[in-house]
């Protein structure tokens, strides 16, 4: 009986989320993207603009905006702001040099009213490289100890083998399912 | 005038705020106790199903309304890398519950290790603290008897602060209604050390 309530529930629950990719240029954004959408690893240039995919996972629609990350359009992040239901924020684990550029970024984002609602996910990526940050080094580069009102979770990720994907998206659409 | 009844009706209206901290090692089951919790003090709270949970890296926030206050929880990753960021929460929290895996006796001596580095630190000082011997429902189990002398072994650490062992079982729910009230008590007893955290000061 529970499993026929839990299907109609499913049927309801299919409003498309609204999802940002966030990050710095090079970190990732636009492979992770297609890795989820297509499931394979697709050669890509820098992002100017954006790119919107629909990503079906596990019955779950989501509307996944991945922005250019380059320094010169940064500011119109904020144009994408509106209804976003969570941001994944993409961090290249193996840039120790912009990791300072990457938290003064997220810190000026979740300032955002817009957002206050947003989940937010943080893909450490490029796991498979070599001297790369771990996931307690992240959290600490990235001043997320400072976060106290939004539920958050890190995942190490290796966007190019496909390593730690499915384990963010399962967690994401189990965070946006039980937010409701 | 504005300013006054804008004043006088978040005195009848908001609530005092206080933050708890969940800790713990990892597959403890911090993460289920919160869901828990907020499946027992929510009305209409649609809990997470207990298998779709993972292992935390990062935080989980809960709000719960009992006994005329508001609390917030903050549920922090028990794995060893992710435990030397406890400290940065704990000068803000106003009490905590350290949850302990009773089912698990390989690592029962690692938690309380742990359990005695978090009581050590300074920020912690005073603050009211609540052991749960979780997993309760799991048969074979190490009873309160078996972990209440593991955790009372350095009574010096633990000092003047309330403090208390009790038994859960996060996954059915048993003791989660008795532990926040006791916690609650104590936490507003405790308000003249730590007081309530004011929302709009922190905005």
């Amino acid at each position: 009986m529970g499993g026929i309530f839990s299907y109609f529930r499913g049927l309801l629950g299919a409003r498309e989320m609204r999802i940002l990719i966030l990050g710095l240029d090079g970190a990732g954004k636009t492979t992770i993207l297609y890795k989820l959408q297509v499931g394979e690893v697709v050669t890509t240039i820098p992002t100017i603009g954006f790119n919107v995919e629909q990503v079906t996972y596990k019955n779950l629609k989501f509307q996944v905006w991945d922005l250019g990350g380059q320094t010169s359009i940064r500011p119109y992040w904020r144009c994408y702001y509106g209804n976003t239901d969570a941001i994944i924020y993409v961090v290249d684990s193996a840039d120790r040099d912009r990791i300072g550029i990457s938290k003064d970024e997220l810190v000026h984002m979740l300032r955002e009213e817009e957002l206050a609602n947003a989940i937010l996910v943080v893909l450490a990526n490029k796991q498979d490289m070599a001297g790369c940050l771990t996931v307690a080094e992240v959290h600490q580069a990235l001043g997320l100890d400072a976060l106290r009102d939004r539920t958050f979770q890190i995942f190490k990720t290796s966007a190019v083998r496909g390593e730690g994907l499915d384990q963010a998206m399962d967690w994401l659409s189990n965070a946006l399912q039980a937010r409701k | 005038m504005y300013t006054l009844l804008h004043g006088f009706y978040k005195y009848v209206i908001q609530k005092d705020e206080y933050c708890v901290l969940i800790l713990g090692l990892d597959n403890a089951g911090k993460t289920t106790y919160l869901e828990a919790t907020k499946t027992k003090f929510t009305k209409k709270y649609k809990a997470m199903n207990p298998s779709r949970i993972t292992t935390t890296v990062g935080l989980n926030i809960g709000k719960i309304d009992v006994d005329g206050v508001r609390l917030n929880f903050w549920d922090l990753g028990g794995q060893q890398e992710l435990q030397s960021l406890w400290d940065k929460y704990y000068a803000e929290c106003h009490g905590v519950i350290y949850i302990v895996d009773s089912s698990d006796r390989d690592r029962i001596s690692e938690s309380k290790e742990t359990f005695d580095r978090m009581i050590g630190s300074e920020h912690l000082t005073g603050v009211p603290l609540l052991v749960l011997a979780n997993k309760q429902d799991i048969p074979d189990c190490m009873g309160v008897h078996t972990v209440k002398p593991i955790f009372n072994q350095n009574a010096h650490l633990i000092g003047a602060r309330d403090i208390m062992l009790m038994a859960t079982s996060a996954l059915t729910g048993d003791g989660v209604d008795e532990g926040i009230r006791w916690l609650v008590d104590c936490i507003k007893r405790n308000s003249i050390e730590r007081p309530p955290r004011n929302h709009d000061d922190n905005l």
